[in-house]
């Protein structure tokens, strides 16, 4: 009867309704900080199952400075602007591009960092990377990403391997499936390349910056639309760490270079 | 290290999978029992809504009701709300998962159900009546005892398809075993390893499931006599 009992309290328990969660004073004391894991070395999973990287410790460095208390809601790549909008958190984290089609849905904030993207593939297979050369050839690329859409665009003639993840594109590169990947230079070469399985691959062609910092790209901070008064904390909290330090202490924790671009 | 040290976060992962799983199966259970109640009820309308029930979710892929209950409810609770005025109400994602998965398969059960409380003979339950019994009183001390030796292969294979479906809930952002396996296989760029020792886990609670089930199979089936062909 007993047994009966706990069993019964766990169910309603686990049900036993919707937490309601406080509503949301305009002083964003709390935080739900939408950050994924499938990037490394922006973001990982330790082996103790936490997350870990450059997103998820710029993320801690902007709670900090802005004090608020943050709570990381783990979250796939796919789900992250659905996600956003049904309120499950009120920012993303996630090595996110701004790009004019995300604009739509979300406001983000000052780009954080921006890095070029590289085309990585068998070290020597083609001596320059453009529309001819990779006439027939199969590219494999994240999709939902500004890369994807700017593989779809200029290379008409090519085969296109859309992949869920970042991680994804090296490993099918690895596996034979496409004859070229499209990716992050960073997250590419730092992880792929100075593995064994990056063995024989190497980067091909110039790097290429797609809408730079500069011109309103990069990667930014998403936000619900709206929402004017994080909008502008986390602005001012990215140049603070920018100025205090705080910035490069994380950047050279991962990069040997300066990833700000600004 | 096994599973490059992985191994812990992987059987975290594990637990979660079968605490969704074991509430999943108890939902579908309740659900299943009210479904065939009501298709082999004497009430029209009764029949009805089981019919509509089963066909809609049995017709429909999971991962899309799971998506719609997910974020469509959360969306149309938020909406609620803020005509109410009432704080913002997070709907959990385990609640969301297991409740889904729990309602998806409690269609399938209806079937299993229905079709194993058909095949107690009709005798059975008229002659409990006719010792004055009242209906649930058949139903709960005739029926469901005889009854569950003929639901048993249909619901082991109904139990077997949910613990591998319950993979389904990393999309709402539950931390389950294939889930965390996914992400270990990103950080390490083994995806083999990982996914390899997930399927071997998964046939492990599988195979332990099937020996129970037919077990619990054997027992039900006492004072019945095997008959072979």
């Amino acid at each position: 009867m007993i047994r009966r009992l706990t069993l019964a309290s766990m169910l309603i328990a686990s049900f036993a309704l919707p937490s309601a969660v406080l509503a949301q004073a305009p002083g964003w004391a709390k935080i739900r900080v939408g950050v994924e894991a499938n990037y490394p070395p922006f973001s990982q999973m330790g082996t103790d199952g936490k997350f870990s990287g450059f997103d998820i410790d710029i993320a801690n460095a902007i709670c900090a400075e802005i004090k608020a208390e943050c709570t990381l809601v783990s979250q796939e790549w796919d789900g992250m602007m659905p996600a956003l909008n049904a309120k499950k958190f009120d920012m993303i984290v996630a090595s996110m591009s701004i790009t004019p089609e995300r604009k739509k849905s979300a406001d983000f904030s000052d780009s954080y960092y921006d890095i070029p993207s590289a085309w990585i593939g068998k070290t020597g297979s083609l001596k320059e990377v453009n529309a001819t050369t990779l006439k027939g050839k199969k590219i494999i690329v994240t999709r939902n990403t500004p890369r994807a859409k700017f593989v779809q665009e200029h290379f008409k003639d090519s085969e296109v391997l859309l992949v869920a993840k970042e991680a994804e594109v090296t490993m099918e590169l690895a596996a034979g499936r496409g004859d070229i990947g499209f990716g992050s230079s960073l997250a590419a070469t730092a992880a792929f390349l100075k593995s064994p399985e990056g063995k024989g691959y190497s980067k091909l062609g110039a790097p290429i910056t797609l809408g730079g910092a500069k011109d309103g790209g990069g990667v930014g901070i998403a936000m619900r639309k709206g929402e004017d008064s994080l909008l502008a904390k986390v602005n001012a909290a990215l140049k603070t760490i920018t100025a205090n330090g705080v910035y490069k202490t994380i950047n050279d924790k991962y990069f040997d270079v300066n990833i700000r671009g600004e | 290290m096994v599973l490059y040290g992985y191994l812990p976060a992987i059987l975290e992962g594990l637990v979660l999978t079968l605490q969704v799983s074991a509430l999943s199966l108890a939902i579908a259970c309740v659900f299943g029992l009210i479904g065939a109640s009501a298709k082999l009820s004497a009430s029209r309308a009764a029949r009805w809504s089981a019919e509509v029930y089963t066909t809609v979710i049995r017709g429909m892929p999971e991962l899309v009701l799971m998506l719609l209950i997910f974020y469509g409810g959360q969306i149309g609770i938020n909406m609620l709300a803020e005509s109410q005025g009432w704080p913002y109400i997070d709907v959990p994602p385990f609640a969301a998962g297991v409740l889904t998965i729990g309602f998806i398969f409690g269609a399938y059960l209806t079937e299993t159900f229905r079709g194993a409380i058909l095949a107690v003979p009709k005798g059975q339950a008229e002659a409990g009546l006719a010792f004055a019994m009242s209906r649930t009183t058949v139903m709960r001390r005739i029926v469901l005892p005889q009854m569950v030796r003929h639901a048993i292969p249909g619901f082991a294979n109904n139990w077997l398809i949910m613990i591998k479906a319950s993979a389904l809930v990393s999309i709402i952002g539950l931390d389950d075993m294939v889930h965390r396996a996914g992400l270990a296989a990103a950080t390490t760029r083994a995806p083999f390893t990982f996914y390899m020792a997930v399927a071997m886990i998964y046939l492990t609670l599988t195979s332990v499931s099937i020996f129970l089930l037919s077990r619990l199979e054997a027992r039900y089936s006492l004072g019945v006599k095997r008959v072979d062909f």
